[in-house]
């Protein structure tokens, strides 16, 4: 864990006096994560709210598991596994899509290749928000370069925030947030 | 070697380099006439598709590399990128 977080500590989370030692009181948000034992899961989540904890957000492994969660007072309650199936399944239905990631039940963000049809003009030539509706908040790009030895390889550049003289190009990965119904025209380009 | 194919396949290299995928993907389609046993032929076809985000023709192309030549660092390499990715 060093390197991604300043402190960890180990400990069964289990012990309700050994969080308080700790002083778990202290800290803003808790994300129990350990899906093994839902059992575990709903005490921990259960002890971190009596002890006032403000936010708890909790992995849940089915319905009736987040249902139990909500009632002992989770804040936020996430299925990492189902969220991954459901990405890749859309990625699976569609080889040009690479994520989509939904925002809400209406808006979306997709990352897909740019169709053929849009390649080779400039965003304000392709005047996204006017005629779908949607928003093209990055652009991810293979650029070519040449190795030591002679061989080719590519590096990954991304324009963020692009602007209207930006010009797509053939192979580019496009980032576009829109309303789902939206962001389904333009996969059918 | 067939002078032919050497110049498609630097003709294919020389597209890659300017990002023009497509392009590229004809003229080694073209050196794919001339040899189908050539690794390097495939590995830049596997980097034009690479370029154009076709994942899963860059990934055959990459294979078939790797079929021709199990040590092809370069293959190897852009193989795992595209199935990590």
């Amino acid at each position: 864990m060093e390197g991604i977080v300043s402190q960890s500590i180990v400990m069964d989370a289990t012990d309700e006096k050994g969080l308080k030692e700790l002083g778990i009181t202290d800290f803003d948000t808790a994300i129990v994560s350990m899906g093994e034992t839902i059992e575990d899961s709903i005490m921990i989540t259960l002890s971190l709210k009596e002890m006032g904890l403000r936010k708890v957000i909790v992995k849940a492994k089915s319905e009736l598991h987040s249902k139990i969660l909500r009632k002992v007072g989770a804040d936020r309650i996430i299925f990492p596994e189902r969220e991954m199936a459901e990405r890749l399944a859309e990625s699976i239905a569609s080889p040009k899509i690479f994520d989509f990631i939904e925002l809400s039940k209406t808006y979306g963000i997709i990352e897909m290749v740019v169709p053929k049809r849009l390649v080779n003009k400039t965003l304000s030539e392709l005047k996204m928000r006017e005629k779908f509706r949607v928003s093209v908040i990055a652009i991810k790009r293979k650029l070519p370069f040449t190795l030591p030895d002679g061989s080719t390889d590519f590096k990954e550049e991304i324009i963020v925030g692009p602007g209207g003289d930006d010009e797509v190009i053939s192979g580019d990965v496009l980032i576009m947030l829109g309303k789902n119904e939206n962001l389904e025209k333009i996969e059918k380009l | 070697m067939n002078q032919e194919f050497d110049d498609l396949l630097e003709l294919g290299n020389f597209y890659i380099l300017s990002q023009e995928f497509g392009e590229a993907i004809k003229v080694l389609k073209m050196a794919e006439k001339i040899d189908r046993m050539n690794p390097e032929l495939y590995n830049n076809l596997g980097m034009a598709y690479e370029g154009l985000s076709e994942k899963d023709k860059a990934r055959d192309s990459f294979r078939l590399v790797l079929k021709l030549n199990p040590n092809h660092k370069s293959a190897q390499e852009h193989l795992t990128r595209l199935i990590e990715e």
